[in-house]
């Protein structure tokens, strides 16, 4: 039989019982055996339901939504381009975007300065936290006097939510961290009167387990983290979703749950492999080295570590570079090589010197006075204490770090120092890092 | 081993650079109608929201994506993701945790099945009438999209319905040419 028509097939499609019924029989046939005339029927059939489906007309004939959006979007980008050209002589001075009474001024009042205003508090929340909390106050003070519906669906909640998101991030830098975890109730609450908050929340939440994670507060850090990153693998963000899985494993590093924290790495790193992110795989690396260490195998940790550094060499920074330089001398201090290991910690030191990253150089310090006190030289540990010791006095860091390390120095030099001194010494040097106020209480036993 | 700090915050400043807020508009309304069928279906046909509703959860999703949407990494899943959620929440099965934290990744109303090819085809069927001739665009939205019989549409035409018929006909046919070389051109 020859093909059908397309004429023919479009009728019968649209309405079979136009079709006489003994030709009508014959189509069916036709179509049963013939793919090609099958396809053209098919397409008629569906296309008749969905020409009646708006969905295929909105690009066409439009919708009160779609116009109301793009109307939307435009004024969003407006408000950006305006508020690029109001804001941008403000970036370098905090202070003056302190003193200065933007609220005040009616130019400022808009959504584009609090978005202008919170992206740069984002974006140097890590190298200048108070500049960072500076930003993020003036764009809380403009978000909060702009009208509940400025926007359509509530959305004026997302900017207020994300100033004080952006706050609470500065505040933990800063080490206030009651005053962070405010600021991110803060910025759940606002951001859960919004139609569509998720993207938010999860930011909150990996935050909030940021500051938990700073305040030794592991098991609810660690759920929170979990919980983050399950909610950025939703919303397809997978490089949020990365981080939160990093700060996770280091969460349960820090809690000794060394096997779950090698898995945790390891995803990441698989991640970084995935994408080709020289970054992610060598801060996995670096990190599956150090929980290597803490196991005890130290031949894997010595793999994972030269991996990271090979990276860090090529990609920085610099500052992974050498705390990778790092973990490779304790390799060598605890298989035994002490003398090169002791070597190696003392350019560590001084590097980390160099970079002014003085609560880094004093942990090498106790890491090289771990060796020097298993090879008995306690006068060696004394002047380290000290030279450590001046360097926070010149650096004006006036905290308990002082104290603790005066307690090394005179524990070296009475000859009393023990691991554990250096222990616990280590232990609150890592946490006066964030927490400027806390007071250094030495171990019971040496009390 | 240095603590595991949090790594540096993502910017704008990655993203596209909007040059005008015309071009910005204009982007947007793309990925709007990329995705907004497929956002509607996924409400209405996978957890049952009424199509009034489901209109209102769109928007929602998309205004609130518009706020933010620099700090959109991909797209379409974050948008699936949120109307999931947002479906979730109109429906008020879960618990509070659990309609904003979903853990579900993607979202079970991503699974590939006849739906996605349900919005793409539509998808193409749409780009296809947005590209042919202005008479049968308006003959075939007055039928189908409208509603209007073929004796309205002939009434208006000063023409008999039937001639309105061979006309439809006509514009199908049309259709189906264009429908093949689109999906021909891939």
């Amino acid at each position: 039989m020859d093909h059908v028509s397309e004429d023919e097939l479009a009728l019968y499609a649209f309405s079979s019982e136009a079709v006489p019924p003994e030709r009508r029989i014959a189509i069916e046939r036709h179509v049963a055996a013939c793919v090609s005339c099958r396809a053209t029927r098919d397409f008629f059939a569906v296309a008749e339901e969905d020409f009646g489906d708006a969905d295929v007309w909105e690009r066409v004939a439009g919708s009160a939504t779609r116009e109301s959006l793009v109307a939307y979007a435009g004024r969003i980008a407006e408000e950006d381009e305006e508020a690029e050209e109001l804001v941008r002589p403000l970036l370098d001075a905090p202070g003056k975007t302190a003193w200065m009474n933007l609220l005040a001024q009616r130019r400022f009042r808009t959504g584009g300065v609090v978005r202008k205003l919170t992206n740069h508090a984002a974006s140097i929340a890590d190298s200048e936290p108070l500049g960072a909390l500076t930003f993020a106050d003036a764009a809380i003070s403009i978000a909060e006097a702009l009208p509940d519906d400025v926007y359509p669906a509530r959305a004026v909640y997302e900017i207020r939510g994300r100033a004080w998101e952006k706050r609470g991030y500065a505040q933990c830098m800063l080490g206030e961290f009651k005053a962070a975890l405010e600021s991110l109730a803060h910025a759940e609450h606002l951001y859960k009167r919004l139609a569509s908050p998720w993207l938010g929340l999860a930011r909150v939440a990996y935050s909030r387990a940021m500051v938990l994670y700073e305040q030794q507060q592991l098991n609810e850090a660690a759920a929170i983290a979990e919980r983050a990153q399950q909610a950025f693998a939703h919303l397809g963000d997978d490089d949020q979703q990365m981080k939160a899985a990093y700060l996770l494993a280091g969460i349960r590093y820090e809690a000794r749950d060394l096997e779950s924290a090698v898995i945790s790495f390891q995803h990441v790193m698989e991640y970084g492999e995935s994408v080709n992110d020289s970054g992610w795989i060598a801060r996995a690396s670096k990190a599956i080295g150090y929980c290597e260490v803490q196991r005890g195998n130290l031949g894997e940790a010595s793999l994972h570590f030269h991996r990271a550094l090979a990276l860090f060499r090529e990609i920085g920074p610099e500052a992974d570079r050498v705390s990778t330089e790092w973990g490779i001398a304790l390799v060598l201090l605890h298989g035994g090589k002490r003398s090169e290991a002791i070597r190696r910690l003392r350019d560590i030191a001084a590097e980390f010197e160099k970079h002014g990253m003085v609560t880094d150089a004093a942990l090498v310090g106790l890491d090289l006075a771990d060796g020097l006190l298993a090879q008995g030289h306690m006068q060696q540990i004394a002047e380290l204490a000290k030279h450590t010791f001046d360097i926070f006095m010149n650096a004006g860091m006036l905290t308990g770090a002082l104290t603790a390390l005066a307690y090394i120095k005179e524990a070296a030099a009475s000859g009393t120092l023990t691991t554990e001194d250096l222990q616990a010494v280590r232990g609150f040097l890592r946490r006066a890092q964030r927490q400027p106020d806390l007071l250094f209480i030495p171990p019971p036993r040496n009390r | 081993m240095q603590e595991p700090r949090a790594i540096e915050e993502r910017t704008t400043s990655s993203a596209p650079k909007r040059t005008a807020a015309a071009d910005a508009a204009a982007a947007f309304e793309e990925v709007y109608l990329l995705y907004a069928a497929k956002l509607r279906k996924i409400a209405v046909r996978k957890f049952h929201v009424p199509i009034p509703e489901a209109e209102t959860l769109v928007h929602d999703v998309f205004a609130t994506y518009i706020t933010h949407a620099a700090a959109v990494r991909d797209v379409e899943r974050y948008l699936v993701g949120a109307i999931c959620n947002a479906s979730r929440r109109w429906l008020k099965r879960a618990d509070a945790a659990d309609e904003l934290f979903c853990g579900e990744g993607p979202c079970a109303a991503t699974a590939g099945d006849a739906l996605l090819d349900e919005i793409a085809r539509k998808l193409l069927l749409s780009r296809m009438l947005a590209g042919s001739g202005s008479r049968c665009r308006a003959l075939l939205q007055r039928y189908y999209l409208n509603g209007e019989t073929t004796s309205a549409i002939a009434e208006t035409m000063h023409s008999t319905p039937a001639t309105v018929l061979v006309f439809l006909h006509k514009c199908r046919k049309r259709a189906l040419a264009a429908y093949r070389a689109l999906t021909e051109r891939g």
